[in-house]
């Protein structure tokens, strides 16, 4: 940051000064990225007190942005804890949070944010462009040597108005800073300042619709409503985060009313959930795809190079029967590998169950009495739903045996490209269509097997593409690609099942597409509160 | 005595530190913990920087210096998981596991003894076939079963007990049965057999010959010495239920000391799962030791033995 003659930083590249001008807040307007009104819905107060029956322990690295790991749960918290600059919002992936506007430069290389007025984190300080700088260099979560190596710096015009200069322009930027990451989360900089890292960590502040209030290590964490939150006033006074590991308890505990949502419930469970008067079944699809990998289709001598022979997998797989019997047909079937709630998402044809023709084509193929297909490796978690599958490749000839290996064994001998034969898998990485294609089929992915050159030099394409249309062009290319040579045959997008007790009036699942928690936690509400 | 118990600290110390070789590197057995920490497809450079930050780059045999160091220091290490000082959640989740354990050795005892007295006074009669089915169930229906099998009795159909949790007396009730009957069984098949070894012996006859009541034989001077085995196996027991108490804490989500081991395994967080086992083992050990130098001050014929 360089100072101006009016104070004010400038920006290294152009020297002109950062503050907006009226015109910015105009081109903003025209370009539709202006976010909602700073005006926030005040509703009643906040009323009563809600529980979740939480499947996981909390752990407090989940109550500082700086750690987000790349996974989803720790946004079990940080969506009640925290706000972002942007973040998925219902209907809007991303939407604007902490930042009421944002815009690019056509050259790519800038980012300008606009900060909502008047917001304040829990302590009542005002949430500014020096705590949006500070958590930014802050963050040390998944993917954050992605986002330091590619943001040149961070200058602050005023406390409303910050930009972020790019090396290089990054189509992804705002992927990566509104959802892959935790870097768009916004903490306190005087208060962590004061306090540490570990202090933050055991009283953390946030500018999210629920504050701090207490947290026991295994047992809960209670969370009480800010009224002051910028987008609505909570519905409910207090939340409270009751781990229940065993998912029997958690539905027992559901039935008495200890608590009002149960997360996580296997179909059989849920099925009681069904039964029992007053409770509801509330069935999220998150962002993890689930289809069969075929590693050895790089190999001239494996039935699995012939592209026909993988079509007939993806034909065999009865997809209907299995998701009314797994997740009591809350999956959404899906002939793509990738999330279909993704940015550049390609919509493929409808999955087609027909073992018929999945045996004319191996006969075609030159199969016509099947064949051995080795082994049908999953992650031991899933292995009913490997057992299905495998019923299934079965009845058309595919002869193969289920190898469940043990999470942490799957993943390493995944990533270790170790597997052979068929491997069933999924991801729920955050991210966009390119991030997921760059892991899983352009060269060098950490779980591609092999690569088609087409593939990597479309992604190259892409890679540096700041036109959106011509991007998606890009990349529906690929998904297409990859649908026609079947590289993988997709089997489902898993539903979360959960169960919700009769007083809660609104449970907030499924309003944000792809997450498959109860928020925005603000918009929970309980009946006659 | 002296040079007694110096050899047997000096078996207690090597049986620490073998326990602590064998933890170490068996929880290294299980697999990388930060194939858990991140979704599939995260990048090497997220996988290496969370090896670095545990400090897993490092080779084993430097891991398991620094380990014994801290650990000769009272530093257990940090929790990757919690991101805090083991011993703070050990110490935080003890008060929970010493609770719930008195209740439980207390429900034992009380089931275990009188019903293990009666089995061997009224040898072969209904009480003792009442007294082994029980103990036979105890010893072979896992605990889970049991607590699963509580909580729908009497938490949703009959509504008497809340489910799961702590914090009340009543939270105490499920989880202490579950825990304890399969010690009650145990403790109730040794007092049976250490009775009737004492009822069997010439005092217990003279006692009887010299007319004195069937009552005061047993419980003036047969209980005394059948006892001893019983409360013996009841110390060992108690730390068991403090430091292992993994099914029962994970089935009524009881924030003990096993449920810290339970999440520790699950989330592969070898700091968390090295100092349970440590500090239970160092329990047992301290137990042993204990019992060892009280065998030897009672009797000391076991003192010039060893």
């Amino acid at each position: 940051m360089t100072a101006s003659f009016d104070g004010g930083p400038t920006n290294p590249r152009r020297g002109r000064p950062l503050r907006a001008t009226r015109r910015d807040v105009l081109g903003l307007a025209a370009l539709g990225l202006a976010g909602a009104t700073a005006t926030p819905v005040h509703a009643a107060a906040p009323a009563g007190q809600l529980t979740i029956g939480v499947h996981i322990s909390l752990a407090p690295t989940w109550f500082d942005p700086a750690e987000t790991a790349g996974i989803i749960t720790p946004f079990l918290v940080m969506y009640a804890l925290h706000d972002a600059m942007l973040k998925p919002l219902p209907g809007q992936n991303p939407g604007p949070c902490l930042a009421e506007s944002w815009t690019a430069s056509p050259d790519g290389l800038t980012y300008d944010f606009v900060l909502r007025p008047g917001v304040t984190f829990h302590n009542g300080d005002p949430v500014t462009a020096e705590d949006v700088k500070f958590s930014f260099e802050r963050y040390r979560g998944t993917e954050h040597a992605t986002m330091k190596e590619r943001v040149a710096s961070v200058d602050i015009a005023d406390p409303r108005h910050v930009r972020f200069n790019l090396k290089a322009p990054w189509p992804d930027f705002v992927t990566f800073y509104s959802s892959a990451t935790g870097a768009g989360w916004i903490v306190p900089k005087q208060y962590v300042e004061k306090v540490g890292d570990d202090g933050f960590k055991r009283a953390p502040i946030g500018a999210g619709p629920y504050k701090f209030v207490s947290f026991t290590p295994g047992v809960e964490l209670v969370l009480e409503a800010h009224d002051q939150y910028w987008r609505k006033t909570p519905g409910v006074k207090r939340i409270v985060m009751r781990v229940i590991p065993d998912e029997s308890t958690r539905l027992a505990a559901l039935k008495r009313g200890e608590v009002d949502i149960a997360l996580s419930i296997r179909a059989e469970l849920a099925e009681e959930v069904q039964r029992t008067p007053g409770l509801t079944l509330q069935a999220p699809v998150g962002s993890a795809p689930y289809w069969m990998y075929f590693p050895e289709q790089w190999d001239p001598k494996s039935p699995w190079h012939d592209v026909r022979v993988r079509r007939a997998a993806a034909l065999a797989i009865d997809g209907k029967t299995i998701n009314q019997a797994l997740t009591l047909g809350f999956s959404h079937l899906t002939n793509s590998a990738f999330p279909e709630n993704f940015e550049y998402y390609w919509q493929p044809p409808p999955p087609v169950y027909d073992p018929e023709q999945a045996r004319h084509i191996l006969a075609e193929a030159g199969f016509p009495s099947g064949f051995d297909a080795g082994s049908y490796t999953c992650d031991i978690a899933y292995a009913n739903l490997g057992e299905a599958v495998l019923n299934n490749l079965v009845a058309v000839g595919i002869r193969a045996r289920l190898r469940p290996l043990e999470r942490v064994s799957f993943f390493a001998g995944f990533g270790d490209k170790k597997f052979r034969n068929i491997i069933q898998g999924a991801s729920g990485a955050f991210g966009n269509l390119a991030t997921r294609l760059e892991a899983f089929v352009v060269k060098g992915g950490t779980y591609a097997y092999g690569n088609y050159p087409e593939l990597d030099e479309l992604f190259a394409r892409q890679a540096t593409e700041l036109d959106r249309a011509k991007r998606e062009e890009l990349l529906f290319k690929m998904q297409q690609i990859v649908h026609e040579k079947a590289i993988y045959a997709p089997i489902w997008q898993l539903a979360f099942i959960c169960g919700v007790g009769p007083r809660v009036a609104q449970s907030s699942f499924g309003l944000i597409k792809g997450f498959v928690y109860p928020a925005p936690y603000e918009e929970l509400t309980l009946k006659g509160a | 005595m002296k040079q007694f118990i110096i050899r047997r600290l000096g078996y207690s110390l090597i049986s620490l530190i073998v326990l602590s070789l064998t933890i170490f590197f068996f929880v290294r057995v299980t697999g990388d913990p930060a194939t858990l920490l991140v979704e599939p497809g995260a990048s090497e450079a997220d996988i290496a920087a969370i090896h670095h930050q545990f400090g897993l780059d490092r080779p084993l045999v430097v891991q398991y210096l620094l380990f014994m160091a801290n650990l000769a220091r009272g530093d257990l290490g940090q929790s990757f998981y919690y991101q805090m000082p083991v011993s703070e959640l050990y110490l935080s989740r003890l008060p929970n596991s010493l609770l719930l354990a008195a209740v439980a050795m207390s429900f034992s005892l009380l089931i275990g003894i009188p019903t293990g007295i009666l089995a061997a006074v009224r040898v072969g009669s209904f009480w003792d076939s009442a007294g082994k089915l029980f103990a036979l169930l105890g010893l072979s229906l896992p605990s889970f079963f049991v607590g699963l099998l509580m909580i729908l009795f009497f938490s949703v159909y009959l509504g008497w007990l809340p489910s799961s949790g702590s914090g009340t007396a009543l939270h105490l009730i499920m989880p202490a049965f579950a825990l304890g009957w399969y010690f009650a069984a145990a403790h109730m098949r040794l007092m049976r057999s250490s009775m009737l070894e004492v009822l069997g012996s010439e005092y217990i006859k003279l006692a009887r010959l010299k007319g004195l009541p069937q009552a005061l034989v047993i419980g003036k001077h047969a209980l005394k010495n059948a006892l001893t085995p019983v409360l013996t196996l009841a110390g060992i027991n108690l730390v068991l239920m403090i430091n292992v108490a993994v099914i029962v804490e994970t089935v009524f989500a009881w924030p003990g000391v096993g449920r810290l081991l339970y999440e520790g395994v699950s989330f592969r967080d070898f700091p968390v799962v090295q100092g349970v086992v440590i500090l239970g083992g160092a329990m047992i050990v301290v137990v042993n030791l204990l019992v060892d130098i009280l065998y030897a001050v009672i009797d000391p014929r076991i003192r010039l033995e060893t």
